[in-house]
């Protein structure tokens, strides 16, 4: 399975990486905004996308508004690790179409979790 | 009425000219003179007006002397063009620094990982050969003893390999500080960008003359959850989730 891993921080998105790979997943690619993400995606054949939501360039929910608008990315599964943690921002998050929500401080745990939980999902 | 009043409302034609006026006002009125009456209302009213045109002169005077004072105030110019710059570079070097630390934590625990998965597999299989070793040669007592002692070491050993590997993994979580401190920062920075131009245009129009320092334009203003607000600090109130239970009982609520 191929993955998007999207973040501006360096950091966060080697935990990120770390993490996935300790679930199984290698085949991992990284960007650090919205701006560079869409065009990998267009062109990359992903399977699943982790993206932040604070971003400078596009922002998180942006890309994921671009991803359900454009007709060969609308069903890709969106999973959202981000310190936005306002009601509001998640209930707009839900609307846009996101498949899975996570506020920072996170752990390796409920990655796994959500992930498990997304893919259920998709495949039922 | 207080001395002050009195003196503001001092009318600025004398007292004949005055009566004469409201004499005439008067038989204007009894002669149905309206053009005649509205002429003397306007010279009555104008004969005190005066004084207020002066008043707000002498507020004028009194804003343009506080904005120059404002102007010239030598610390509020080094604050706004040296100390505010200073104190931005100063947080975004937290960042870096905080970076830096974070990154070389990864490496570490990167390169550690594989290393303490390959001690924990080592024993496993060493223990496997050890045993049967051990059942092939079931009469000899000594190497029973001696394979015996190996297997208890080597499952200390994976146990140990395997409690260290989730540590480092803890390890590797705890660097998740560098982003969410590096956002707030960011906020801060932020803010600090926006004071700075408001401050440095405030003293450009008090004060022309002053060194046409470059206005950095600030960068977008926080606080519109569509762009994201960054991490909230704790009791940030009802409107803000406080963990991850909170948002997956949101979004199932959702229907998720």
């Amino acid at each position: 399975m191929k993955i998007l891993v999207v973040d501006d921080f360096s950091t966060m998105r080697r935990i990120i990486k770390n993490l996935l790979k300790e679930l199984g997943f290698t085949n991992i690619e990284e960007a650090d905004d919205g701006q560079t993400a869409l065009p990998l995606l267009k062109q990359g054949n992903f399977d699943f996308l982790v993206t932040d939501w604070n971003m400078p360039g596009m922002s998180g929910i942006d890309l994921l508004r671009n991803v359900r608008s454009d007709p060969k990315l609308a069903s890709l599964p969106v999973l959202m690790v981000t310190a936005e943690a306002k009601r509001e921002q998640i209930v707009l998050a839900a609307q846009e179409g996101v498949n899975g929500y996570i506020v920072k401080p996170f752990n390796g745990a409920t990655l796994k979790e959500k992930i498990d939980k997304i893919f259920e999902r998709v495949e039922s | 009425m207080t001395d002050t009043d009195e003196q503001d409302f001092q009318p600025l034609v004398d007292r004949d000219r005055r009566l004469a006026d409201a004499r005439a006002l008067v038989a204007a009125i009894e002669n149905e003179d309206e053009a005649g009456e509205a002429r003397l209302i306007g010279e009555l009213t104008a004969a005190y007006s005066g004084n207020i045109f002066d008043e707000v002169g002498r507020m004028t005077r009194e804003v343009h002397d506080t904005l120059r004072s404002f102007a010239e105030d030598e610390r509020l110019g080094a604050l706004a063009e040296d100390e505010m710059p200073d104190a931005r570079d100063r947080l975004r070097y937290v960042i870096t620094l905080t970076e830096q630390a974070a990154t070389r934590t990864l490496s570490i625990t990167e390169d550690a990982t594989p290393m303490v998965e390959k001690i924990v597999d080592r024993s496993r299989r060493l223990k496997d050969e050890l045993a049967k070793v051990a059942a092939s040669e079931a009469d000899n007592s000594r190497l029973g003893s001696v394979v015996g002692s190996m297997t208890r070491y080597l499952d200390a050993t994976t146990g140990s390999g395997e409690r260290l590997k989730g540590q480092l993994t803890e390890i590797m979580m705890a660097q998740e500080f560098q982003d969410l401190s590096g956002q707030l920062l960011m906020r801060v920075i932020d803010l600090l960008e926006q004071l700075e131009e408001k401050l440095v245009g405030l003293l450009q129009i008090t004060a022309p003359v002053r060194g046409d320092k470059s206005v950095e334009t600030g960068a977008g203003k926080p606080g519109d959850a569509e762009d994201g607000v960054g991490p909230q600090m704790p009791d940030a109130g009802e409107n803000v989730v406080k963990n991850q239970d909170d948002v997956d009982d949101l979004l199932a609520s959702l229907g998720f």
